[in-house]
């Protein structure tokens, strides 16, 4: 019991090692730093911007080596080496989370039966961490963490990425001047997704999904002094972090309308008793009892429009293509184990509410999954930015995340498929965007400059064979090529869509994973392939940039290899669905057997084949000026190409709707205010000041006037008083 | 016979004479005069409701007369005040028309 009882500590880690680090570490990195570069660079800074204005700024710092580099002004000014408090920063926060990830692991080795040092959970969970907030009459909000086993399973997917993630920008940051708040940052970043999981009832998951939301707004804009690129299409990384911020807004907005019904209706924010059937205070009983259900529907889907905002489903996915501007380790913890997961996982906690309510709430789930899901793929086939179709690609899978809690109606599969897919997708996106990070250092080094553009890539397979072979792993996976984890996920969703005769979904699906296989490898070749290069075109070809790029230190290439270790055995935990439902021992176990014998699965694996076959034909057998060509000289294909490469004009929707209407409305208000609102105030002040400046003159000055005043006055008084006296009785 | 009712009729006599010395009078010292009267007219109704007060407690006390003595204190000393601003105004602004010393207007 008692290692179930300690487990708040994982949550609690990371808050301490953001404290110790702001307070702590950083002060002594900020008190040791060389004092000649503390005073030169934000006044050489100051100075360039004043010279420079308007033009492409240029700022000399020191580079990596301490020699003078003319950088062009996209990063925070660079230090030659880092001081002993920055190193400890980063020591402190990896240390601290790698004890709370080896602990989650004990966790989910016990409670999976792997090892046996503590009696099992019990299967509704367990409340580690309780304070009463706030009592008041019969309703109390307190703040309550409780644990579960799925609970413990994204316990260990945020520690393990996050770990990882902080092992890794040891290298990636090393020159960064802001290298201890960066640490700080990420350790906030990770107690907040922890507060998510731990949460055990709506007020503490709110604390949580806005601790998020600012803890990404933190690390989205973390370099702030960079400019935005409008060649690249490239918005400055403090414009991304404020649309991140407002778009999930905008989400959270329904999902506090929804909770708000639930307390309404309920009373009480904790799950366990909104779920509990026999509680008088449940909420499947208090909607019965108030013959309302459609209500239950309706606040459910409002909830789920907070995970469509955190999730970045459709309509609010913009602002996860910009959070690309974002240092890479930071999108790698967004994308895989924190921020986007809290939407699905926030869907599967309350899931048992998804499956009371009517089935318009998990269809409004399932098909805003689908429907993203081919958006998102869609818009990938043409981006050019490495960064951005990963970005894509995470929308897109988060799609089938839902998709699978969407279609796996009421408890007969539970959580179990949209969780799982969670589960194996953590390993190989965070992998990809690690190695994504790994060939953006590895041509800043070479070019002296923020490389994204594939189409400056090429070959680098030569150059970086450990990153190369592992994106390889990690592309195959999300491709849901055959016996990579992300083949047993995927396929499980797509054929469960058919198995529940959701047959739109089911092609929506399919058609997507064929998408999804065909950039991929797209990526994957222009990065590191093209034609000429070893293996049929797989393995180098010609580089595209300059200079000559390096494979990157062990901090980045070490993540790597174990990630991709993750992203094949992941897929071999069959036992997932029984254990992330243990409340549902009749859920149908994963089947290899079965998985094989399936034709289903046969059909998934031969969309996914075709749309790694086109992708490896088109990119290996030809130039990308060649293919460019093409599209330009035929008009349907270059409608496409713009179509896809635009993101369907949803960007300029949005613009066009705030810049016309949002705008507009704000107009006519700021006119209402100025003339109605201040007109009646400045009405009011104006009719008393007229009323004194004409009323005035009474006062003549003569004592004799205001004599007769005061006579006239008690005269008129003592006549009232004695009519009244006398008249009325 | 004298009645209580011929004393408040001599007051109420005496309280219109002093008011229209008060109001209608220009000269501040004939203003003057005028309040005092007013003041006795009130002294005459409290002699008069003393004397034929027939309420025991308050008769055995002389509360009227007690007031009427009060009154002429203050009456006297409020006569000097008012003497000495008027001195005070007419060396100042060679008049004590009431009608002329109205500086504290809008």
């Amino acid at each position: 019991m008692a290692w179930y009882q300690f487990s708040w500590l994982i949550l609690f880690g990371p808050l301490f090692a953001f404290v110790a680090i702001i307070f702590g570490t950083r002060m002594w990195d900020l008190a040791t730093r060389p004092r000649e570069e503390a005073e030169a660079t934000p006044a050489d800074a100051a100075h360039a911007h004043d010279e420079a204005e308007g033009e492409t700024q240029l700022i000399v710092t020191h580079g990596p080596h301490g020699e003078e580099v003319v950088l062009e002004d996209d990063e925070d000014p660079k230090v030659p080496r880092l001081t002993m408090g920055a190193r400890a920063s980063g020591y402190l926060g990896i240390v601290v989370v790698a004890l709370a990830c080896i602990y989650s692991w004990i966790l989910l080795l016990n409670t999976s039966g792997v090892i046996n040092i503590a009696p099992p959970l019990d299967p509704r969970g367990l409340t580690v961490f309780s304070y009463d907030w706030l009592n008041q009459g019969t309703a109390s909000y307190s703040i309550a963490f409780h644990i579960d086993n799925l609970a413990i399973a994204m316990t260990v997917v945020v520690t393990t990425v996050s770990l990882l993630v902080q092992f890794y920008s040891q290298g990636y940051m090393e020159n960064s001047a802001g290298y201890a708040r960066f640490f700080s940052y990420l350790s906030l970043f990770t107690f907040s997704m922890l507060d998510i999981v731990f949460a055990q009832n709506f007020l503490v998951i709110f604390v949580g999904w806005e601790l998020v939301g600012l803890s990404s707004y933190l690390l989205i804009g973390f370099w702030i002094n960079k400019r935005a690129k409008p060649a690249e299409d490239r918005p400055a990384p403090a414009t991304a972090a404020i649309q991140a911020f407002i778009t999930n807004r905008i989400g959270d907005v329904g999902f506090i309308i929804g909770i708000m019904i639930l307390f309404a209706q309920t009373g009480t924010f904790d799950f366990g008793t909104l779920a509990d059937k026999a509680n008088p205070h449940g909420v499947v009983q208090a909607f019965v009892n108030s013959g309302n259900t459609g209500l239950l529907t309706a606040a459910m889907i409002l909830v789920f429009c907070g995970a469509i905002g955190k999730s970045a489903q459709l309509p609010l996915t913009v602002w996860l293509p910009t959070a690309m501007e974002g240092p890479t380790p930071v999108s790698a913890l967004i994308h895989a184990a924190t921020m986007v997961a809290a939407g699905v996982y926030m869907v599967a906690r309350t899931y048992p509410l998804f499956a009371a309510a009517g089935p318009e709430a998990l269809g409004v789930v399932g098909w805003v999954g689908g429907i993203t899901a081919l958006y998102a793929a869609l818009t990938a086939l043409t981006q050019t930015d490495f960064k951005r179709v990963l970005a894509f690609s995470t929308i897109s899978q988060l799609g089938y995340m839902f998709v699978g809690l969407g279609v796996a109606r009421g408890t007969e599969f539970g959580v179990g498929p949209g969780m799982y897919h969670l589960f194996t997708h953590a390993f190989f996106k965070a992998l990809l965007f690690l190695g994504a990070g790994s060939v953006i250092h590895s041509l800043h080094h070479a070019m002296h400059a923020e490389v994204q553009d594939m189409r400056k890539m090429g070959g680098l397979a030569k150059y970086m064979p450990i990153t190369a072979i592992t994106w390889l792993v990690a592309t195959l996976s999300i491709s849901g090529f055959p016996f990579f984890a992300g083949f047993y996920s995927k396929d499980n969703i797509i054929a469960l869509a058919f198995d529940q005769q959701d047959y739109g979904l089911y092609i929506i699906t399919l058609g997507t994973a064929g998408l999804t296989a065909f950039y991929m490898l797209r990526a994957y070749i222009l990065a590191f392939g093209g034609k000429g290069g070893g293996f049929g075109g797989l393995w180098g070809g010609p580089y595209r940039g300059e200079g000559e790029p390096h494979e990157s230190p062990r901090t980045i290439t070490i993540p790597l290899v174990l990630l991709a270790i993750a992203s094949i055995i992941a897929g071999y935990w069959t036992g997932f669905f029984n254990y992330v439902q243990p409340i549902n021992p009749s859920a149908p176990n994963l089947n290899l057997g079965e998985v094989f014998t399936n034709p289903l699965t046969w059909v998934g694996v031969l969309v996914s084949l075709v749309g790694l076959g086109w992708a490896y034909v088109l990119y290996t057998r030809f130039e990308l000026a060649t293919i460019h060509n093409v599209v330009e000289n035929n008009a349907l294909l270059r409608f496409l190409h713009r179509l896809t490469l635009r993101k369907f004009y949803i960007d300029d929707l949005y613009d066009l709707l705030i810049r016309y209407v949002v705008l507009g409305i704000s107009h006519i208000e700021a006119a209402f205010d100025a003339y109605v609102v201040d007109g009646i105030v400045n009405g009011v002040a104006q009719a008393v000041t007229g009323l004194g400046r004409s009323v005035r003159h009474v006062e003549t000055g003569k004592v004799q006037a205001y004599m007769v005043g005061f006579f006239g006055g008690l005269a008129v008084l003592a006549i009232v008083v004695f009519a009244l006296v006398t008249f009325v009785k | 016979m004298l009645t209580l009712n011929h004393f408040l009729v001599l007051g109420a006599l005496l309280f219109c004479i002093g008011l229209y010395g008060a109001l209608a009078k220009r000269n501040a010292i004939a203003v003057l005069m005028g309040i005092e009267v007013m003041l006795n007219a009130v002294n005459v109704t409290m002699v008069g409701f003393s004397f034929f007060n027939t309420v025991k407690p308050y008769s055995t006390y002389l509360t009227g007369q007690i007031f009427a003595i009060f009154i002429i204190t203050v009456a006297a000393a409020e006569a000097a005040v008012a003497l000495a601003m008027i001195i005070s105004i007419y060396r100042k602004r060679s008049t004590v028309d009431v009608g002329e010393i109205n500086l504290m207007k809008w």
